[in-house]
C-alpha cells in the first residue's frame, strides 16, 4: 500500500516499483506544482552493504493529461546512471560523506530529465546528482546538508532525486490479515480486542523523484488558471516505470544486458486503485497498460470487492452497504473520470468521459492554510482526491468512500451506515515529519540510527 | 523482410543473438551472404513467441523490429531444436 508490493510480478521488482504518487499546489510556492513520485518501497535504513539505488536500466517517468483525453500531453521521464569510483572495494563509502561529490561515496549516480509535449523530446538537465542514502553518524554526519545539494533548480523547474523518509502511513498487519482494522476488532467476524492501528511503514524509506514546475509548464495553455469551475484547471498525473524488453544475464560481465525498447511495468495514479480493487491475476497486466483504456477495470470500480467484504467481515456494522445493489457511480466519478461539476458545490475536476485512473488536480484551487487530511469530503477542496498531498489519510479516505460516505453524492436516497463515517485503519502520521519546503518529505532514517522492533509468531 | 535483408539477419544472428552454441547454418545457394551497411551493429535478441505464427521480434537497441517471415522462422526452430 498504497501501491507497495501491490502486483505479484512487481512485488519480485522492488526499482520499478511505484509506491505513491503526490501532486499539489505548493504550500509555499502556489505557483507551482510539485509532484513526488516514490519507488523502492520498504527500505530498511539498515539494509547494507548493497544499499537502495534506483535502476539504471528503469525508465523512470511522470505523466500529464491536460487534453482531456487521458493521454500523456506532457512527460517528464528520468534516466539514471550509476558509477563505481573504485573497483577493489567492497565498501559502499570508504570514509565519511559529507560532500555529496565527495570521493569517498563509491556509488555515486546522477540522473538527466528529457521533458516530452506533443512528441518532441528535450533533455533539459544532465548529470544531475543523487545523494548517497543515509548510511549512519560516522558515514553520512550531516544527512541534511547532503540532501540539501540534491535539491537542482534548473531554470524555472526545480527536481530532487534520492532517499527519503515514506510519508504513507498504513497498518499493513491488520489489514492484510483478514481484513482487520484493529479499532473495530470486537465487531470482526473473528473478533479482537480493540486497539490503535499500527503504522507498518514508519521507520522505513522509499526512493524520490520530486519536481517542482511552474503551473503554466503543465497545463493545456501554459497559464495558470483561476476558474475552479474551467475544464483547464484540470491536469490528470501519474507515473509509471519501463523495463527492456529483453534482459539477458552477461555471464562474463556479471551483470544484467537490456535489449529493446522500454515497456511500462508499473503504473500508479490513484492511491490503493491496483492494490485493492484490480483482481490479483490482472494486477500486473493492469500495470503495464495506459490509463485510457481503464475502462476494462470500471467493473471493478462498479463493483468492489472490498464493498462486498465489509459486511461480511463486520457483520453487524454495514447493513446498509450490503444491501446496495447499483453501480458505484460515486467511485467511478472519483478515480475514473474525476468529480463532475455540480456534485460538489463550487468544485470539480472532471478531465472527460474518458474512464482512466489518474490523480486528478484542479490547479486552480488554492493551498488550504489549515489543511485537513480528511481532505474533499471533509471540505478541503485542496486535498484528496483533488491531488494528493503528503498529509491526506488516504487510507481512511478511501475506506470511508468504497463504505458507502460518498455515494450520496450522486445518490441521495441512499443512507450511508454509521460506520462509514468512522472507519479508519486507526493509523497517524508518524512518520518522519513533513518539512516545509521542496522536496517536502522528511529525511531519510539513518542506518546506524534504526533500532529493529520484535516480531511474535503468536 | 526482403530475401536480402533475411540473409543479413541470419548472419547477424550468428554475432549476438541466438543463445546457445547451434549455428544457423546457411545453405549452399547463402554461402555468400554479407551484411548491409544497414545491418545491426550491435547485438541483437530475436524472440519467437509463438512458434506457429511466422511473427519473428528483434531487439536491437532501443528498438524493436517486428518481421514476418515464414521461412526465417522455421530456420530459428529447426536450428533451436538441434541443441
Amino acid at each position: 500500500m498504497s501501491s507497495h508490493r501491490e502486483a505479484p510480478e512487481m512485488s519480485k521488482d522492488p526499482v520499478a516499483d511505484s509506491t505513491d504518487v503526490y501532486a499539489f499546489i505548493s504550500p509555499d510556492k502556489p505557483d507551482t506544482v510539485t509532484i513526488i513520485a516514490n519507488y523502492i518501497p520498504l527500505q530498511a535504513p539498515d539494509g547494507g552493504p548493497n544499499f537502495y539505488e534506483f535502476g539504471d536500466d528503469v525508465s523512470y517517468e511522470i505523466h500529464i493529461a491536460n487534453h482531456r483525453q487521458a493521454r500523456p500531453d506532457i512527460t517528464y521521464r528520468f534516466d539514471f546512471t550509476t558509477k563505481i569510483r573504485n573497483p577493489d572495494t567492497f565498501l559502499y563509502n570508504t570514509g565519511q560523506i559529507n560532500d555529496i561529490g565527495d570521493t569517498a561515496w563509491n556509488r555515486p549516480q546522477y540522473y538527466s530529465v528529457t521533458r516530452i509535449e506533443n512528441g518532441t523530446e528535450h533533455v533539459i538537465a544532465r548529470a544531475l546528482r543523487v545523494p548517497p542514502v543515509n548510511v549512519g553518524k560516522r558515514s553520512t554526519p550531516n544527512y541534511a546538508h547532503l540532501s540539501t545539494q540534491a535539491v537542482h533548480k534548473v531554470g524555472s523547474r526545480t527536481f530532487f532525486a534520492g532517499q527519503r523518509a515514506d510519508a504513507f502511513h498504513v497498518d499493513l498487519g491488520s489489514v492484510f490479515d483478514l481484513g482487520g482494522l484493529r479499532p473495530f476488532n470486537s465487531l470482526h467476524a473473528i473478533p479482537l480486542a480493540n486497539m490503535n492501528g499500527i503504522n507498518s511503514l514508519k521507520s522505513y524509506n522509499v526512493h524520490t523523484i520530486a519536481m517542482q514546475v511552474p503551473v503554466s509548464d503543465l497545463t493545456r495553455n501554459h497559464d495558470h488558471p483561476s476558474n475552479v469551475m474551467g475544464a483547464r484547471s484540470v491536469i490528470g498525473v501519474w507515473t509509471t516505470a519501463g523495463r527492456r524488453a529483453s534482459r539477458m544475464f552477461d555471464k562474463s560481465a556479471g551483470k544484467f544486458v537490456g535489449h529493446g525498447p522500454y515497456n511500462q511495468v508499473s503504473r500508479l495514479g490513484n492511491p490503493l486503485f491496483n492494490e485493492v480493487l484490480v483482481p490479483m491475476a490482472e494486477k500486473d497486466m493492469w500495470n503495464a497498460r495506459a490509463p485510457r483504456g481503464d475502462s476494462a477495470f470500471a467493473k471493478y470500480v462498479d463493483h468492489p470487492e472490498l464493498a462486498k467484504l465489509l459486511p461480511v467481515l463486520y457483520p453487524t456494522a454495514f447493513p446498509h452497504l450490503k444491501d446496495y445493489k447499483k453501480a458505484r457511480a460515486d467511485l467511478n466519478a472519483i478515480l475514473l473520470t474525476g468529480i463532475p461539476s455540480g456534485v460538489v458545490p463550487g468544485f470539480q475536476n472532471y478531465t472527460g468521459p474518458v474512464a482512466s485512473d489518474m490523480l486528478r488536480l484542479n490547479v486552480a484551487v488554492p493551498p488550504t492554510k489549515n489543511p485537513n487530511n480528511i481532505g474533499l469530503i471533509a471540505g478541503d477542496p485542496a486535498g484528496f482526491p483533488n491531488g494528493r498531498r503528503l498529509n491526506d489519510d488516504v487510507v481512511t479516505i478511501e475506506l470511508r468512500a468504497i463504505a458507502g460516505a460518498t455515494i450520496p453524492l450522486v445518490d441521495p436516497s441512499y443512507t450511508p451506515d454509521g460506520a462509514a463515517s468512522q472507519v479508519t485503519d486507526g493509523t497517524t502520521n508518524n512518520n518522519a515529519k513533513v518539512t516545509g519546503s521542496f522536496p517536502y518529505l522528511g529525511l531519510p532514517g539513518g542506518g546506524y540510527q534504526t533500532v529493529p522492533g520484535t516480531t511474535s509468531a503468536s | 523482410m526482403s530475401e536480402t535483408n533475411r540473409r543479413n539477419f541470419l548472419a547477424a544472428t550468428g554475432i549476438g543473438a541466438v543463445a546457445g552454441t547451434v549455428a544457423v547454418v546457411a545453405g549452399p545457394a547463402e554461402a555468400v551472404t554479407r551484411r548491409s551497411k544497414e545491418s545491426a551493429q550491435e547485438p541483437v535478441v530475436a524472440y519467437v513467441e509463438d512458434h506457429g505464427s511466422d511473427a519473428l521480434r528483434l531487439m536491437v537497441g532501443q528498438r524493436e523490429v517486428v518481421v514476418h517471415d515464414r521461412e526465417l522462422v522455421t530456420r530459428l526452430l529447426n536450428a533451436a531444436g538441434r541443441n
